[in-house]
């Protein structure tokens, strides 16, 4: 057999070893498909306030304005074009990193996203944090004795939690903390550069309304997934036949495998936590993208919501590009691929 | 006895067969030493949605200390059962009854955390399918060192050490790379070894193999059998060995007990067993192994009917609904009783040599 040598075989060998790898190759592979999957995204929203009657220059001049103004001001922000061209026009600016400015405010949209980001970005850290941090422990509690005291306590706490919407939930936590207990502020934020603590307590009731049906799900989730693991499992029988203790039976054995589970759940559940920031932030004033986000819809300032949309695509790609590669850490027989 | 006369099909390692059996039958243990196990009476119960399910029933027999016993029975007759009931490897909805004293000291009804220490240590257990039966996350060595420090004081350098020793006593080569590898990595042989390795961790007196060939192609279970066999002579370990596969029971056992719905039905050593058998059943058993010596394309011979209803067992003989000389008689149970030196069975109508 012949083939061409490569110019240096030791190069070539530890770029195929690098490309070979399949945490990269995943990488390549998850990024790869993103493009489609943003591409798809933002036509979407395009066609989809392109239906919306009324546009940005209708809003920017408001009901007394004529129609020759209309007109006019639609000429100058270029939304006499067709759909299309108009879309094109967009995406030529995206790809090169420019997002366009608002047609409300005339500022270009980057500025404002940052530090919106910033602010949406912190509420569903801690809002994950939150969930994530008290769904484990709670739901090992339930599941080294399932059906005991603690389990039934967690699944009657689950299925209420389940049941009630978070923006319920939301106004229920500024009635009781904000009105009646005033402990926390009912609307507001403070940022971080004002002192960690404040920054915190401002963002308490919203971290936690979005956090509580998230803790809920997760809870219940891991919970059955775990109590599966304790009493289907043959490796859980042969852990149990050593001789070792019921902690570490749950803990090294069955957890290590559940983990699985709930990675891909939290996963896909991203992108419900994302949607939910808007409402919330809605609801407890927060500068957040979600709040933006409604405003640009209500102005029609369609380059505002296209970027947020795509802002919002981009972070649920990645959270599932997280996910997969977390298995591959977690899951030695990803890691080395199935053979 | 030979290959021909007992009816076994041809075995990888039959000519073992003929030449342990005789040697290794030795005469009945006598009871004159007290016996490792003894198992009087055990019921195993399980609650099921408001029906009870009976999977054990008045199970007796008894292990002397270094001897090798095989518990057989198709699926369903509580052979598995009986055995996880004396380690408390049992769900919760298991109600466990009868005696079950291991070294002189009663396991049924031991606490919990008691009867974790005795895991492993006392008794170890062996399970049938490997790949199931470890934990796909985690590398080999420290599933064997987890149960190496389960019961004694060690740190991590002397349980590795300790690891490598079990390994090599499985003939597991390489044992040091084995460690840091994931069982998808080893065959499945291999992997049946490694779970041995985890049995003998913390040297048990009492290796039980579930099934532990039986996921396992005939050559791979011929050498896992005579790995069970050598430590089992090596180390002084009692086996109790369960299986559905009666030419396995035959080649290695020293005792045999055939279950049927829950209760022992025969009860000998083995070369008397399969040369005089006694119950209807062991005889259907034998009768429905294929042999080379039929006619081709003749149909199976195979027992008629079902294994009970362990929700509601008949009164009488369980075996009496599918047995050919059943009558009247056997709506009476028949007292399982030592009705020869050795030979234990109960049945009304034992079947007659040469029959």
């Amino acid at each position: 057999m012949t083939t061409t040598a490569p110019p240096d075989p030791r190069e070539s060998r530890v770029l195929s070893r690098v490309l070979g790898s399949p945490s990269v190759r995943l990488i390549g592979k998850r990024v790869l498909m993103a493009v489609p999957i943003i591409l798809g995204v933002s036509i979407l929203t395009f066609w989809v306030l392109s239906l919306i009657p009324g546009n940005a220059a209708q809003q920017v001049l408001g009901p007394d304005a004529t129609a020759a103004q209309v007109r006019a001001l639609e000429q100058e922000l270029g939304l006499d074009q067709p759909a299309v061209t108009r879309y094109l026009d967009w995406l030529g600016g995206a790809v090169q990193g420019d997002l366009g400015n608002s047609l409300i405010s005339g500022q270009p949209v980057s500025g404002e996203l940052g530090s919106r980001l910033a602010v949406t970005g912190e509420l569903v850290g801690l809002a994950f944090v939150i969930s994530i941090g008290l769904a484990v422990p709670v739901a090992l509690l339930a599941a080294y004795k399932p059906n005991r005291l603690v389990d039934r306590i967690s699944m009657v706490v689950s299925i209420t939690g389940l049941s009630v919407a978070n923006y319920v939930l939301a106004l229920l936590l500024v009635l009781v903390f904000a009105v009646q207990m005033t402990v926390f502020p009912a609307i507001g934020f403070v940022p971080l550069s004002e002192g960690v603590g404040a920054n915190l307590h401002s963002l308490a009731l919203p971290a936690a309304a979005i956090a509580f049906p998230l803790f809920c799900f997760y809870t219940r989730f891991l919970r059955g997934d775990l109590v599966d693991q304790m009493q289907g499992e043959d490796y859980i029988v042969t852990a149990r036949a050593k001789g070792i203790g019921p902690w570490r039976v749950l803990l090294r054995h069955a957890f290590r495998n559940s983990s699985f589970g709930l990675i891909t759940v939290v996963g896909l559940n991203l992108g419900t936590l994302i949607g939910s920031t808007v409402i919330i932030e809605q609801i407890f004033a927060l500068p957040g993208i979600g709040q933006l986000l409604l405003q640009a819809i209500n102005t029609r300032d369609f380059i505002v919501v296209q970027a947020c949309v795509v802002v919002f695509a981009i972070i649920a790609v990645l959270a599932n590009l997280v996910a997969d590669l977390l298995y591959a850490v977690l899951d030695p027989r990803i890691r080395y691929g199935s053979r | 006895m030979s290959v021909e006369e007992t009816g076994y099909p041809p075995f990888p390692a039959g000519e073992t067969l003929l030449a342990r059996t005789p040697d290794r039958a030795r005469p009945d243990q006598g009871g004159a030493a007290e016996p490792l196990l003894e198992v009087t009476d055990l019921r195993v119960q399980f609650r099921r949605g408001g029906r009870r399910v009976n999977a054990v029933n008045g199970l007796s027999y008894r292990l002397p200390a270094g001897r090798m016993l095989a518990i057989i029975g198709e699926s369903g007759s509580g052979k598995s059962v009986s055995v996880r009931a004396l380690m408390g490897l049992l769900p919760e909805t298991a109600t466990i009854t009868g005696s079950a004293r291991f070294d002189g000291s009663e396991l049924v009804g031991l606490p919990e955390p008691e009867m974790r220490g005795r895991r492993g240590a006392d008794i170890a257990m062996v399970f049938q399918d490997p790949t199931r039966s470890l934990n796909p996350t985690m590398k080999i060595g420290l599933q064997i060192t987890e149960a190496v420090r389960a019961h004694a004081d060690m740190d991590r350098n002397a349980a590795r050490d300790r690891a490598i020793e079990l390994l090599q006593l499985v003939k597991l080569p390489v044992p040091e790379r084995r460690l840091v590898e994931y069982p998808h990595q080893l065959s499945g042989g291999m992997r049946q070894r490694v779970m041995i390795a985890i049995a003998l961790a913390a040297e048990p007196r009492l290796l039980i193999a579930d099934e532990a060939t039986t996921a396992l192609d005939v050559t791979t279970q011929a050498q896992i059998m005579e790995l069970l066999l050598e430590l089992q002579e090596r180390l002084g370990m009692a086996v109790l060995m369960i299986s559905h596969d009666l030419g396995l029971a035959a080649t290695y056992a020293e005792d045999v007990i055939v279950m049927y719905a829950g209760r022992a039905v025969e009860y000998a050593p083995a070369g008397t067993l399969f040369e005089h058998v006694r119950m209807p059943y062991t005889q259907a058993l034998l009768g429905a192994i294929p042999r080379l010596d039929r006619e081709p394309h003749a149909p199976m011979p195979s027992t008629p009917g079902q294994a009970p209803d362990l929700t509601a067992l008949p009164a009488g003989c369980p075996f009496a609904p599918r047995c050919t000389s059943a009558d009247e008689q056997c709506a009476d149970e028949p007292p399982f009783a030592e009705h020869e030196p050795g030979h234990w069975w109960a049945c009304w109508h034992p079947v007659r040599d040469g029959a």
